[in-house]
Order: C-alpha cells, then structure tokens, then sequence
C-alpha cells in the first residue's frame, strides 16, 4: 500500500496566504494534485500488489534466475574492456604498462606498452630483456599507428558481402569434412614467417590431423638463401647469431645490419657498444662496407667501397681469395678452390681489399664477415667460410639451436601445387601476395603460360583472407577475415635469438578480427578461445618452474620467459657440403654498365614490405638517408643520372626484358604487365621517379620496394592529414610498386646476365612527378654543426673539438643580466654522434610521444613537415664542393645530426614572441604555451636551429592536399576550411597522448624535452617524499621519448646539474660540443664529436673523417 | 608638356622669369591663379558629378580589393599555410607588404609635418593628398600585422589589456613595440589630416547644394566659420600636431626596422636599420607621392599648382634618399666583410649569388640604386616620363628590398640542413594585389569627395595672401605684384 505522506492538521492561524486560486477556493482537484506524484495521465505503480516487499522478492528471484542460476552453468566471461566503472587498482589519467611483443620477419621484440584507459598509446622496448633494453626501432614505435588505422579491415566479407564471425565458422565447419576426405591434400596455408611455438603447435596439430596439407610461408622481404646456407654449412634447427659487441674489426658486403627496421635490435646495440668512447685512449671498432647504395651501415662504415650489388659474389670471392692467400685455411680453399674458374674476374682496388684481409686477419677471433641476407647462397657460404677461416665461431659468430621446419614450403612450391590445380581451400593469413608475390611465379609446361600470383589465386575455387586491409589479395579471395592487431591478440613469439616473449592484448579486437593462431584453432574445430588458453597450453609444455598460475603471471608481466634459455649449437662447418653447394650455383652476372644497369630491390626503411602503406607516420618519416618522404624513387649515382640526362624528380622508365617469351597461341593471363606482341620476349615496366644520390654505385639503381601498395579498403575513411583524396586511405598509391620487376629469378637485383634476363634498358620518360624531400640542401658549408675526426687525430690532439671552435666566430660576452636558473634540477641532453645511426626511431618516438601531427606529402613539399626532430643528413668529402653551382661529392661519407630543440638559456625565440607564449621555466626548459600563442612565427625565425614548427594548417581536424587526377600522376591543391568536414575519426583521437595538448592550426610547436613526463616525474618524487621535503628526482630515473627509443644510447636525457648523473659525464667529455656559441645562446643540447677509425694503410684512408676538414674553407 | 597644351593662358615660365629678374622666386601657383579660380576648380572636383573614368576605374579597383578581401577571408578561415610559407621562411610576402606599405605611408607625413616645420611652402599643393595616401598606405599595411598571425582571433593578446590570467604583453619584443608605433602613427597622421582638412570642409559645407552635404560637411567641419579665433586654434593645433608627427616620421619606422634588427638572424642583426628604413621610406613614399600626382594632375587639370618645380623638388628628395639607401647597401656588404663573420659574409654572399640573386640585380641595384642616378639630371627631373619611370622603378625596387631582407635572410640562415626557398601562392599574390586595389580604391573615394588640394594652405601661398599685396606700401623694396 503506498503511504502519502500527511502533515499533521494544525490549526490556521494569523492571516491566511493562499499560492493560488485553486488553493483558495480548496476545490477537491486542487487536493488531488497536491497529493499525487505524477500528473493524471502518466502511468504508475498500483497501490496494492507493489509494495516495496514485493518489489523485493521479485527483483531477488528474477537476480537468482538470471544472474546465479544460468550464470553459474557458464564460463566466466573475460572480456577486455574499457573501464565503466573504475577498477580497483587503476588511477585515472595514470597510464597502466604492459609487457607484450612485436613479431617480426626475423624475431620479435619485447615492449612495454603504455594504455592509458584501456587504449594502447605509446609503444616501448622492454628494458628487462636484452633484445631490446628498452630500445625499439622506427616500425615497432609506429606500429600503435596501425591498430587505429581507420582504413584497417572491419568487417567478415563473403565474396564481398559483409558477412560475421559465425558465419565464417559455419563455412569452416562445412569444409572441414572436405579437408577430412582428403586428408588435408587440396588445403593449403600461405602465412607470414612468425616465431610463435603456439603458431608452429598449431600447424604441428593441423598437420596431425590433415596429413596432406601444405604450410607455406613467405615474406617478400626473407630471402631463403641465408636459411638455406646455414643449413648446408652447419646443419637444420641452426641460426646464426652475430655477436658484434665481441667484433673489432667488421666487413659487411651488402649487408644493411644496422637497418633496425629488420627488427633485430641487438645488433645495432651490440655494434654501438663497441663504438661508444669516453675518452681518447678506448677502443674502438672498425667497419668495412661494401655496398651498391647508401644504407645506414655505410653511413657508419669508417671505409665504404661502392660496387654493384651484383658484382658482391665477384668482390666476396676476390677477397676470399686474398683470404686464403693469408691463412692458409683448408676449409675456405675448399669452398673457394671448388668454384668454377671465371672466365673475365672483375677488378677491384687489390690494395683496398689485401689490406681489409690484413686488418680481419690481425684480429682473428675477433672479427666478423657479414653478408647481407638477400645475397646469393654462394655470398652467404663464402661469408661463413671466411668466418671460419677467421676463427670466429663461436666466438663472433654463433650457432644457435633455432626452430626450423621442412615440411614449410616456399610460395614457388606452392604456386606449382596451385599451378597443377592441386589446391582447392587456401588460407592467406597476412601478407598481400597479390602485390607483393614475385611475379611470374609459375609456368604451365603444356601451354608454357606464365602466372603471376593473382592468376594463381584465381584459380583456387575457396580462398580464405586474413588481412589486415581489405587489399588486393581480398578482393580475389572468397572469404575475407579481419587480423587482430598483435596489441589486440594473445599470442607469443621467439626473438630472433631464440628468447621466448609472451604477446598479451590491451584491448578487445577494434573491429572483431581474429589472429592466426584463433583462425587455426577454429580451422581445428576447436572452441573459440575465451583468453590465452591457446597459448597457456604452448607455455605449459615448456615446463615453467613451480606454480603454473605464478609462472604464467610472471611470464605476463615480464613479457618472456626465463626458463627457456635458447642454447647454442656446438657445431662445425660443413665446408664439403658448401663446397658442393657453392659450386653449382655459382654464377658469375656479368658487369653492369651504364647503359644495361643492374636494379636492385632493397627494403623501403619505412614501408618495409608495403604493410606499413597506411601508417602515416612512417610514411611522412624521411627516409634516412634520401630524406624523401612519401614515396619511394629510383636511387642512382650523379653520374648515372647524367648519363640519362636526369634529375632529382624526373621519371625514368626501366625495362626489364625477359629471356623467355610471351606464349604464340594461347591467351596469357600474365600478359598485363608484360606489354608485346605475342611471341615476343616479355618485357617488364615500371615508371619511376629518379633520386639522385651520391655515393650510390654507378651502374646500379636501387628501388626501395613496399611502396605503391593498392587497398580496396577504407573508402571514406581517414580524414586526417595525409589522405590524399577525400575517399582513400593515407598511403594508397604512395610510390611506386617496385614488386613488379621482381621474378623468383632475381629477388635482389636485376641484371642483364643473358640467363633469365636479357636486357635491362632504362631511359627517361620527360615528366616530372614531385617528390617531398625534406632536406635538399646537404653541405655542412664549414660551419662546425658536425664535427667529425679519426680516431688517430683524436689520440694526437683531444682537444681538436674545441680547435674546431676556434675557427668559427668566437662567443661574446653577454650584455645583459639573465634571470637564475635555480630549480634543484635542471635538464639537458647530449647527442652522441659517434653511435648515432640515423635510424630515425627517435622520430616516430617523438610522434607518438608528443601527438606530432601528420602533414601529407603535399605539406612536406611545401617544407611543412612538423617532427619535432629531425635527423640531418649531410654529405662531406675530401674535395670541396659546390652544392649550389651543382657539384656532387665524389664518394662521399654522410655523418647524422638529430635535430631538435636545443632549449637555449638565453633563447632568442623568447624575447621576440609579442605575447610571452614561449618562456623560460627555472629548470631550464624553453617551453611553449599553445594557448598563449597567436602565431606570428617570429620565433621561428630567430631560432637559429630552425626546430620550430609552425601549424600552417589545421592537420590533426582536416585533410590537406585533395588530389586531382592530371594525367598518370596526381597534382594537389589546397582546400577550402569553411566547405570541408571537420574533425579527426574516433579512432585516431584514441592513439592521443592524453598529457600532451593536440595543437589546433596557427600555433607554434618544438620539442618539449618531453615535459610532460619531467611533470609526472616531478608529481610521483613529490608524492613519495611525502612530508620529507625530499623531492628530487631520482638520477635517471626517466628519459625523453626520444632518448628512451634510441637503439644505439646516442641521445640521453638528464639532470645536468647533478655531476653524476649520465647526461653530465657525457657533456664532460673532450668530445663534446655546443652549437653556434658565437650567438651567446648557451644551448642546453649538446653534441659528442663523431670519430671514425679507418685503417691508414687503406688507399682511401686519407679521405676518411673529413666532415670537420671542411671548416678550413 | 602636356600641360602646356591643355592650360594656353601659361604666361612664360619661372626660367625665362628668373633670367629677368634673378631675385625673385619662382611662383609657386602659375598663371597668376587667384583664391576663386582655385575654390572653383578644386571645390568642382567633388562637386561635379563622377566622371565615366571614375566610375569605369572605380568598379575595377574596387574589384580587386573585394577579391583581396575574399583571399583573406580564405588565409583567415583556413590557415596561413594558404601562403607560400614555410620552415624555414616564416614571414615572405605578408611582412614584405607590411613594409613597403609602412614606408609608403612615410612621406605624407614628411611632407606635411617636417616641411611645415621647415617652412616649405611648396608643400602645400601636394600635402593633402600625400597624407591622405599616408592613411590608406598605413590601413593597408595594418591588414598584415593583423592577419599574418596564425590565430587572428586571439590577435588582442598583442594589446596590453587588463586581464585575469596576469599575464601581459612581452614588452621586450620589437613587435610589441611596432603594434604601439604603427597604432600612433596612424592616429596621429589621422588627427593632422583631419585638422587640415577643417577650413576646406567648411568652405564645401558653405557651397553644398544638398542638404545632405551640408549637414555632412557641417558636422565634419565642426563649426568653422573662419574667424580670427578659428584660425589662431588652428594654426596652433596644426603647429602642434605637426611637432608631435615629426619624430613620429623617424620613429615609426625604425621601430619596424627594429622587428629584424633586434633579431639574430645574418642581414637581420644590423645597427644600421633605422637610418637605413627611414631613408627607404620617404623613398618609396615620395615616389609613390609622385606616382599618384602625376596622373591626378593631369586628370584635375592642377599644372597651375602642381608644377614642373614641385615634381623636381620631390624627385629630388628622392635622388638625396636614394642615396641614403645606396649607401647603406653598400655599408652592410662592407660590415659583413669587415666583421669577418662567416655567417654574414655567406649571407651577403648569397644575396648576390645565391637562389634570389636576381632580386638582388634588377630590384636593389637597378630599382633602387641606379634608376634614380636620372635624377642628378635637370632634364630628367622636368621630363614627366622619366619621372614616372624613375617612381615606378623605386616603387618595385622597395618592394623587392623588403623581400630580399626578409626572404633572403631567412631562406638560408645557420642550419645548412634547413635551407630552403619561398614560392608565394595564388593567394599570397591576390593578398597583395588586393591591398593595391583598397589602396587606389580609397584614393578615388577620396578625391571623390573629399578636396584633394589643401585649398586654404594653398592660398595662403599665393601672393593675394600677402597682406601687403596690391597696395604699394613700400615703394622702395619693389613692386609687391613681383613677391610670390
């Protein structure tokens, strides 16, 4: 029964007040809407059977039913989601770390990723584990890109139709009776190369059970040849393994090892460790690069020979030649004394390589020979026998115990099982073969029809798709399923070394997509996996120690395993077996000219094999050595340029003409790319824009691949910056697909050798296509910003950096008073360039960090990239040149300088900024109130460093640049604000770091020193110290984005008034060096000088480390 | 000339006057005009009905300036980057025009405040319209200031307001400094014009035809009745305003000056600036004077007061300026040399070599330097077409000056790995071309309707002013119908 509520009658009183004539009149109406709740009309309750007690024991039973009852018959749910209601041991606005890791075509590599409310925002190395020290490189920084990617796949598609999840398992469920019949004889699987022993038991129990079908894996970018020689010289389940912190003196032929993008991160540190100095009396290693382009290594190298790459077997075997010569090794003069005799050897400097011998023999044991991975076997087989001959396995050079699988096909076996018809269910799991298959993949031998993988897959009747974009590949596929990204998906993975790393997801699939691994088990029937079960069983066969549950909780939140320790094989060298091996597969190409070059396919620094297209990020990161963004280009020598009477951004057409022929009667379906008439040879195309590059091997081009991917995807999607039309993804059309010269025949380089290829022409086309570099300008102009000596130099005069300073301007005394820099600690930075790779990790560390916007490649061009730090390349060499009047370095060497804000003590942006937007902190710090700003851009004009960026336009809410077809190539023009939709997609604001503003259009932004990690320093020191008044910052205890990412320690971070700290003993160093004193700006980012160490009795020694010489000028 | 065609009542000129009688001063009105015609025929310019070439120049100006409004309507609702602008060119085309207008709008002033100080009589013809073309010099070069800015919606941060964050203006920085010059110079120049302006508005209030010009007038001319008190306020108040112009006329442009010279930027970083943008502004400002007046002149039929001696006075003030500035030019290549800077060498170096060599050439040494070398010629100063080629030269030449001090010294500074170049767009071009269509738009409005010709000053220049004139009073001294 409901109770209204009465007062109790009194009575009136005094003079009666009435609120209304309703009140006054005390109608019965007026008393019953006094007493009623709801106005009539509106629905209630009934008094009588809605007491509270009934009320009560129907909410208590209906509880039971649905909530005790039927719950308790289920599994408990797991779901990751973010927070509604807070969870106990989460903060808000504290961002929770999780270890995971990140696989790779080599081996993963272990992160920490920071989730702020349940969303992943920045990735970072595991500082726990050696594989990365809490170092990453530029793809595992980007790749937190990649999961909001809005263009990523969405959806479960049926020939195209939106389709879901249980229909796809309904599909599977029916086929598998098939595959059953079969044995698994007309099911195949393409996959990615991954080290997940969960993947490896999975395919392990497929194979079980569909004893006929074929695993096959491939990745544009692995080449067999190295798998293949290390199994022919030191036998199966083997690796090798490096170990260039125990190299003195290192040679790599063409071999890119510092590219971190290849994910092995031990090897650039274990090259820095022995390149780091603090003093002039340590020890220093030697690099040796032979090499046909500029890399990242031959930027290091301290003597770098420039030969084409597909004259590295005539270099390898002149210089193993030598080799024996010297040591006498029986084992190499096997292998060497086994090829057959060459008709015509091509010549090389002797001196150059007798004394690279000379110094690899001096430091036997100590020494390695690396041969880059894309080589032929018979370079790789020469490389380990030189190794050998060198005494450097098992000490430079290890053998490690390595998962490996015979039964994994190559795609050309599979291709031929396709081919045959074989084939009838193929799973693609990852990857875009479509695009990225070699072509040509398979020949018909009755109809000598040609096929490229597209004609292959279109031959498969039940193609299943995962992929990440709905690509090419998709749309040939009958089913497409979404990818998990690895942050979404439970998963775990080998380094490339063999350390076992545990992959745990953040946050549930965006958009539903399933992993390889759940795609396998429900392929096996088995049930859908509520959390890591698939991978708690892998981890349990490894037999963790103790309690499973503390084990796997450590195994989470270490992100490895401890108790697997990859073991080393005692091994020898099969020299006999190489022998054999090396000599039927040697082959001498001949030498390419200028007029009939070699093209060389190496991967794209950003792109890497094209998966990267839509992420941004990478896309807009200059390349480190071209500087081009957005594209990819055709590297050739200056000379080779003036051959073809071309430059920087002209297109050039190369033909690649194929010693086989287009078939006479039948129609070929690979003809597409092979323009002719029929019965003519097939000729290969592709237009390219040209780069000129000095230190680039004459004869040779170099085409970066990954780039000119097509998605089918994403329509409508990303309205940020760097889309460039209104209806497709960021990266579609980027560059040019460089994929399509490549035949299983020539996966490296191209060359006219009269085998498969009959001619290479290569001729300009007389457009232009515009292309963004951001830095054209690459003489250093003698101004002391990159100081540069030999090792010896240093030895004789330690103090040649602050020779250097004397012949620039010399620093004045100051005029003015300037206010105290006071606070207990005070920032700074050091840049040691000696380590610095120029690997650009830093970069895309300092985008994500900070919420660097992205501009588009219509931006860059207008000199409008945003980084907050850039990497300067500069080209020096032993003779003047005049860049302006058009002179090129003769074999240049490039030196690196990152590039960010140097927070000036005495800051000429301060003073010029009308509005006091750009200040002073007392800890030193130049910082920047976005909100103060107006942007008059003043202070970017007085900052002599020029670091910082201004918001020409409004990146993180509007695209810029739309695209308007003009002939092959798009031209861009600027849009309109008032007429274009506003606002970034959900998914991109997901990725923000929520401590650092997103900057609006018409403010001025720089490097910040990350200050919003000092801040929450600052805040934790001030919440521990509690009343103790104790509110330092432990020393090192953390760093900028920047120095955290860095793989080689070059930037580190610090507190410079405390003399212990790290950043401290390194500006105490004779090296170390302050930019453009004579301006009186006292910069708190300092430099370490770089040294390089050539051999002085190579011819070129003389023309080594001669960035400084050019101040004399 | 055409003037002598056009005006046959031309009764020999002050050459064949001073061969007569070498004492006397040429005449600074001709053919011997009195107050009436000079009402009449200054008074008729706004009273007759707009010529077809008003309306036909009108419509086009006045469309430029609509587009150039439209264009930055565009730069203000989608970003600077509509501009040519860049890392590391931060300012191109927007501070360029700044300048070259701010310097524009220097001669007005000049010629009404330091001549009136000076006692130069001749000014009287052309101060009117000089300073009228101050005004609409400086409103066009305060659209950049304004607009450059990347938030021009937060632009009052500039202004030292009052507010509860506490936080003011920095006072240290030189464009702090130039928005309270320019916002002085342009209330002064306008409170001088405006005084001047007051005895011609009441003579136009007292023959307008319309009740509409009379109240308009009447209100504009606050109550003049030329009175003996009238004129003793006025002249006084003119004095004074013309004391207080005068080193305005210095400062505000070597406060713009101090915009780069405060800076650390090689070509920037110079103690030579303000003298250097003071001379380069009453430079480009009388040409641009000259450029203006000589079609007026001939358009108004005003060859009786604007004559061949005004146009040779003021080209040569412009041959005297124009040495200034070559001398600066020279002086700033003998600093970078001298101070052994490799930064200034390289950058002076670059200036003449470099990327935007041929600004250099034809903008700076031709324009500028050479082009106004005709002016040491009597021929050239009295030959109209020289005269305007000569204008025309130094109006472009300052320009390109401007730009070579801003572009150029930003395009290639310390960091060799920033150096880049400045491409304007179509909107930094329309910018521009706008501001000369308001620019020349609110100079046909203004001669329109308003007198372009300081009547009353010019009258007190004739020799029907002098109290003395017509009577003989003394005899012995000569005839006052002689004395100009």
């Amino acid at each position: 029964m409901k109770r209204v509520f009465q007062h109790p009658p009194e009575p009136l009183t005094g003079k009666k007040y009435w609120r209304s004539l309703g009140e006054l009149s005390d109608t019965p109406e007026f008393r019953q809407w006094l007493e009623r709740e709801f106005p009539a009309g509106a629905s209630e309750l009934n008094d009588d059977e809605w007491s509270r007690r009934g009320f009560l024991k129907l909410m208590g039973a209906s509880m039971a039913l649905a909530g005790i009852g039927l719950n308790g018959c289920r599994r408990p749910e797991a779901h990751l989601v973010p927070f509604t209601k807070s969870a106990e041991w989460t903060i808000p606005g504290k961002p929770l770390f999780y270890a995971t890791a990140m696989p790779r075509r080599n081996g993963a590599i272990p992160l920490v990723v920071t989730t702020h409310d349940g969303r992943p925002t920045k990735i970072d190395g595991n500082p726990l584990h050696a594989a990365s020290g809490g170092a990453t490189d530029t793809h595992a920084q980007a790749s937190v890109l990649d999961l909001y990617d809005p263009a990523r796949s969405k959806y479960f598609r049926e020939k195209g139709k939106i389709s879901d999840r249980a229909a796809f398992e309904k599909y599977l469920e029916q086929s598998r009776s098939h595959w059953m019949a079969n044995q698994g004889g007309t099911l195949a699987f393409l996959a990615e190369p991954n080290f997940s022993p969960t993947r490896d038991r999975l395919r392990n129990e497929l194979q079980k059970v569909f004893p006929k079908m074929s695993w096959c894996e491939y990745d544009p970018l692995l080449s067999s040849a190295q798998a293949f020689a290390t199994e022919i010289g030191f036998g199966e389940r083997s690796r090798l393994v490096p170990r260039l912190d125990r190299a003195d003196v290192i040679l790599a032929l063409d071999s890119d090892f510092l590219d971190c993008g290849q994910g092995d991160l031990e090897l650039v540190r274990g090259f820095s460790a022995r390149r780091r100095m603090s003093a002039a009396k340590d020890a220093m290693n030697r690099l040796y690069v032979v090499e046909n382009r500029y890399t990242l290594t031959g930027a290091m190298a301290d003597h770098r020979l420039r030969v084409a790459a597909s004259q590295i077997p005539a270099f390898t075997r002149a210089l193993a030649e030598k080799m024996i010569a010297v040591t006498k090794d029986s084992s190499l003069g096997n292998v060497v004394g086994t090829l057959p005799a060459q008709p015509d050897p091509a010549k090389f400097d002797d001196q150059w390589l007798t004394e690279v011998v000379n110094d690899l023999v001096s430091k036997t044991g100590a020494s390695l020979v690396l041969a880059g991975p894309d080589q032929p076997v018979v370079v790789q087989l020469l490389a380990y026998a030189m190794n050998i001959a060198l005494k450097n396995l098992g000490r430079t050079f290890i053998v490690r115990e390595f998962p490996t699988d015979r039964r994994i096909k190559s795609i050309l076996q599979l291709a031929s099982d396709i081919g045959t018809g074989r084939i009838e269910h193929l799973f693609i799991l990852g990857g875009d073969p479509v695009y990225n298959a070699p072509r040509t993949l398979f020949q018909d031998r009755a109809s000598t029809q040609l096929f490229d993988w597209a004609d292959l897959q279109k031959k498969v009747p039940d193609v299943v798709r995962v992929g990440y974009h709905e690509d090419a590949t998709s749309a040939l596929s009958k089913w497409h399923v979404p990818a998990a990204h690895f942050l979404e998906s439970w998963g775990d993975a080998l380094t490339s070394r063999g350390a076992y790393l545990s992959i745990q997801p953040m946050i549930l699939p965006l958009f539903g997509g399933m992993s390889d691994i759940e795609i396998m088990n429900s392929a096996l029937g088995r049930p859908k996996p509520e959390g890591p079960e698939l991978v708690q069983e892998t981890f349990r066969s490894t037999n963790p120690p103790g309690d499973f549950e503390t084990a796997w909780s450590r195994f989470l939140r270490d992100g490895f395993a401890v108790h697997v320790a990859p073991k080393d094989k005692p091994s020898s060298f099969n020299a006999n077996a190489s022998a054999g091996v090396a000599r039927n597969l040697w082959s001498s190409a001949s030498a390419p000219s200028l007029h009939s070059p070699e093209i060389v396919f190496v991967p794209s620094y950003a792109m890497d094999n094209g998966s990267y297209i839509n992420n941004g990020w990478l896309q807009e990161l200059p390349d480190p050595i071209t500087k081009l963004t957005w594209d990819n280009a055709a590297q050739m020598s200056p000379t080779m340029a003036a051959h073809l009477g071309v430059e920087t951004g002209d297109l050039v057409r190369i033909v690649v003409t194929d010693t086989r022929k287009v078939p006479k009667e039948k129609n070929n379906p690979a003809e597409k790319n092979m323009p002719g008439e029929r019965g003519s040879p097939i000729e290969r195309e592709l237009v390219i824009a040209a780069l000129v590059q000095p230190g680039h091997a004459d004869n040779s081009i170099t085409i970066p691949l990954g780039y000119g991917r097509k998605t089918t995807g994403g329509r409508g999607a990303l309205p940020y910056a760097g889309r460039q039309d209104d209806a497709s993804p960021a990266g579609e059309g980027a560059g040019f697909n460089a994929y399509l010269l490549r035949t299983p025949s020539n996966p490296h380089y191209v060359v006219a050798d009269g085998q498969a290829v009959a001619s290479v022409k290569v001729s300009k086309v007389g457009q232009k296509y515009p292309l963004s570099i951001t830095q054209d300008h690459w003489s250093i102009e003698g101004r002391g910003v990159v100081r540069e000596a030999t090792l010896d130099r240093y030895r004789d005069d330690n103090e040649f950096v602050k020779k250097l300073e004397e012949s620039l301007p010399p620093q004045p005394p100051s005029l003015y008073s300037h206010p105290p820099l006071d606070a207990e600690q005070q920032w700074g930075m050091t840049v040691d360039l000696n380590v610095c790779t120029g690997c650009s990790a830093c970069v895309i560390a300092c985008q994500s960090e900070n919420n660097v916007p992205i501009v588009g490649k219509l931006q860059v061009s207008h000199g409008r990239a945003m980084h907050w730090i850039r990497i300067d390349r500069y080209y020096a060499s032993h003779k003047e040149f005049n860049q302006d009047a058009g002179d090129w370095p003769q074999d240049p060497e490039v030196v690196h300088q990152p590039m960010m804000c140097q927070h000036c003590e005495n800051a000429p942006c301060e003073t010029v900024c009308p509005v006091n937007a750009t200040v002073h902190s007392e800890d030193g710090l130049n910082v920047m109130a976005y909100n103060r700003c107006v942007g008059t851009r003043y202070c970017a004009n007085n900052c002599p460093f020029k670091v910082r960026r201004f918001n020409y336009f409004d990146y993180n809410q509007r695209p810029v640049g739309k695209k308007k077809i003009k002939g092959q190539f798009g031209i861009y023009k600027e849009y309109f604000a008032p007429f274009t939709g506003k606002g970034a997609p959900d998914t991109m604001k997901m990725q923000k770091n929520p401590n650092v503003t997103v900057r609006m259009r018409g403010v001025m932004e720089k490097c910040t020193f990350c200050v919003q990690r000092i801040e929450e320093a600052k805040i934790a020191a001030k919440v521990r110290a509690g009343a103790s008044n104790n509110v330092r910052i432990p020393r090192d205890s953390f760093t900028s984005a920047c120095a955290q990412a860095c793989p080689s320690d070059a930037i580190v971070f610090g507190d410079i008034k405390d003399p212990e700290s790290r950043v401290s003993k390194l500006k105490q160093q004779d090296r170390n060096y302050r930019l453009l004193n004579y301006l009186n700006v006292n910069t708190r980012t300092s430099y370490l000088a770089r040294i390089r160490n050539p051999n002085p009795k190579m011819p070129d020694a003389a023309k080594i480390g001669v960035a400084s010489m050019e101040e004399k000028a | 000339m055409d003037g002598a065609s056009t005006t046959p009542e031309v009764v020999g000129d002050e050459a064949s006057a001073s061969l007569e009688t070498p004492l006397t001063r040429p005449p600074l009105v001709l053919n011997k005009r009195n107050f009436s015609w000079l009402t009449e025929r200054i008074s008729g310019v706004v009273e007759q009905p707009a010529p077809r070439w008003w309306w036909v120049t009108f419509t086009i100006t006045a469309s430029i300036a609509t587009f150039g409004l439209f264009c930055l309507g565009y730069q203000i609702s989608t970003g600077v980057g509509t501009w040519g602008l860049n890392h590391p060119v931060g300012w191109g085309w927007d501070i360029t025009n700044f300048v070259f207008w701010i310097g524009i709008g220097h001669a007005g002033t000049l010629i009404s405040a330091i001549l009136f100080l000076l006692r130069q009589r001749w000014r009287t013809s052309i101060n009117r319209s000089a300073e009228a073309m101050t005004l609409f010099a400086v409103m066009c070069a305060a659209i950049f200031p304004g607009i450059h800015v990347g938030r021009v919606w937060m632009a009052w941060f500039l202004a030292p307001i009052p507010n509860n964050w506490g936080i003011w203006p920095n006072f240290r920085s030189p464009l702090m400094w130039d928005v309270f010059a320019v916002s002085t110079y342009f209330t002064v120049s306008v409170l001088f014009w405006y005084t001047g302006l007051i005895p011609d508005l009441a003579t136009l209030r007292d023959r307008a035809t319309t009740k509409i010009k009379k109240f308009l007038f009447g209100i504009f001319a606050v109550g003049w009745r030329g009175s003996n008190r009238n004129w003793r306020h006025y002249e006084m108040a003119y004095l004074l305003l013309a004391g207080l112009s005068t080193p305005l006329v210095l400062s505000v442009h070597s406060v713009v000056s101090f915009d780069f010279a405060t800076s650390i930027l090689p070509t920037w970083h110079t103690t030579i600036f303000p003298p250097y943008f003071v001379a380069g502004a009453i430079f480009g400002g009388f040409a641009m004077v000259l450029t203006l007046m000589i079609p007026a002149r001939a358009i108004f039929k005003l060859h009786d007061i604007i004559t061949p001696q005004h146009i040779d006075k003021m080209a040569k003030i412009i041959l005297l300026t124009g040495s200034f500035v070559s001398y600066a030019y020279a002086m700033e290549f003998f600093v970078a040399w001298y101070s052994g800077n490799q930064y200034e060498k390289f950058a002076f170096f670059n200036r003449i070599f470099g990327p935007y060599w041929w600004y250099w050439w034809v903008g700076m040494l031709f324009c500028n330097v050479l082009s106004p070398q005709l002016f040491w010629f009597r021929w050239c100063r009295r030959n109209i077409f020289v005269v305007y080629f000569v204008c025309m030269c130094v109006n472009a030449g300052m320009w390109f000056e401007r730009f070579i001090i801003i572009v150029g010294g930003l395009h290639r500074d310390f960091m060799p790995s920033s150096w880049g170049m400045f491409f304007p767009t179509w909107v930094d071009i329309w910018t521009f071309i706008g501001t000369l269509g308001i620019f020349t738009s609110l100079f046909l409005l203004f001669v329109r309707f308003l007198p372009m010709i300081a009547m009353s000053e010019v009258k007190i220049v004739l020799p029907e002013a002098d109290p003395h004139y017509g009577a003989d009073h003394h005899p012995a001294a000569g005839g006052g119908k002689e004395r100009t």
